[in-house]
């Protein structure tokens, strides 16, 4: 067999143990993971988040994004530079005020946004605990915490 | 056999290789007070061996505007382009990070192959610190202070100071005109729980440094708070 022949016989082999693989196991998994042992500072995994904890949500994905499908009772905080800064820090201050946890999220752990967004938040010196989510919107999408979302194992 | 396997690990790393060289992916501005908005250039080459496509590119807000000169989106190997991002900054003030998110050949829709960030350092031309007054509830009635301070090259006044409610009294002391200013604020009911917004109006020449605000809160102190006091 010529060397051809052996790439061909490689990929024909890696083909098929990949298509079993997708049989079996099914498509990749998209759910975003997270370790709590290398988060950065600040940052929170969803599953750390105790069920029923009080917590004042804060989405820092565009207004349109919010609106469709952020998570219910959430707060908008953006940093577009055609929304009232003003107006996010005092709706901010009259929910987060008596309340023990913020967590802020945007997009997805790519995005940037919430970092600088829970910064500006502790900065307000409110008495809170402001996280960040890893994995952000894709996480609480994934566990069915969003709009129209169910929670996917 | 060995052959095949070595084609088959060329393809491997022929693969990996693609991609596009940025000397730089954070640039730092300092920007003047007034700035409205910031245009930064993102140069970059192709120093793989093989042609790279820039298949999407996007901000993290609806504020940025980006374009890739001459509209160009493959680059062959050796060849160089410039990735320009324009940002609307409206009234922000501190540091603020902007960014883009850049997507080549294969990236899969979650992660993007580089994110471009501009840094954006602007001047705090009217200061309030603290943010925000706490005070427990059922505790002392004490007056706090929110000092006020003018970071701009010519003197900015405070015309006026205004609260959201009439919980909180409010008196303005002058320290320095134009430069340093005092509010003392005290809680008029210190049983219910109660938040107060405090505005300052300036005659500051910059409309969107011209009117700040702070928090005055009466509540119960977190258990975290409670814990560490004496």
């Amino acid at each position: 067999m010529n060397s051809w022949g052996q790439l061909a016989v490689i990929a024909a082999v890696s083909l098929a143990a990949a298509g079993g693989t997708f049989l079996v196991k099914g498509p990749p998994s998209r759910v975003p993971s997270c370790d709590p042992a290398i988060l950065k500072p600040g940052e929170i995994c969803l599953s750390q988040i105790p069920a029923g904890a009080e917590v004042v949500w804060v989405d820092a994905r565009q207004r349109s994004d919010w609106e469709k499908t952020g998570v219910a009772g959430s707060l908008l905080w953006n940093l577009d530079s055609n929304e009232d800064m003003s107006a996010f820090e005092e709706e901010a201050a009259l929910r987060i005020a008596g309340n023990p946890r913020v967590i802020v999220y945007c997009g997805d752990e790519n995005c940037g946004v919430s970092s600088q967004v829970a910064e500006r938040i502790r900065a307000l010196d409110l008495g809170a605990e402001v996280s960040v989510l890893r994995g952000g919107w894709r996480a609480l999408k994934a566990a069915g915490r969003v709009k129209d979302s169910s929670p996917r194992p | 056999m060995k052959i095949g396997f070595g084609i088959w690990l060329a393809l491997i790393v022929w693969v990996r290789a693609a991609g596009l060289d940025f000397p730089d992916t954070l640039k730092e501005i300092h920007a003047p007070a007034d700035v409205k908005t910031v245009t930064t250039d993102f140069e970059f080459t192709n120093r793989s061996d093989k042609a790279v496509t820039v298949r999407e590119y996007k901000p993290t807000c609806s504020c940025v505007a980006v374009t890739i000169k001459g509209g160009k989106l493959r680059y062959l190997p050796g060849e160089s382009g410039v990735v320009r991002a324009e940002f609307d900054m409206g009234n922000f003030s501190g540091v603020v990070d902007k960014a883009v998110a850049l997507w080549l050949d294969n990236d899969p829709a979650e992660k993007p192959s580089l994110t471009l960030t501009v840094r954006v350092h602007i001047p705090v031309l009217v200061s309030m610190e603290p943010k925000t007054l706490k005070w427990d509830l059922n505790g002392k009635v004490e007056p706090q202070i929110i000092r006020v301070t003018m970071n701009h090259s010519k003197p900015i006044r405070v015309t006026g100071v205004s609260s959201s409610t009439e919980a909180f009294k409010k008196e303005l002391k002058t320290i320095e005109e134009g430069k340093t200013y005092e509010l003392v604020v005290t809680p008029t009911d210190i049983a219910t729980p109660g938040l107060g917004v405090l505005r300052i109006e300036t005659d500051c020449d910059i409309a969107k440094h011209r009117i700040q605000q702070a928090f005055a809160v009466v509540r119960k102190p977190s258990p975290a708070e409670a814990a560490a006091k004496p």
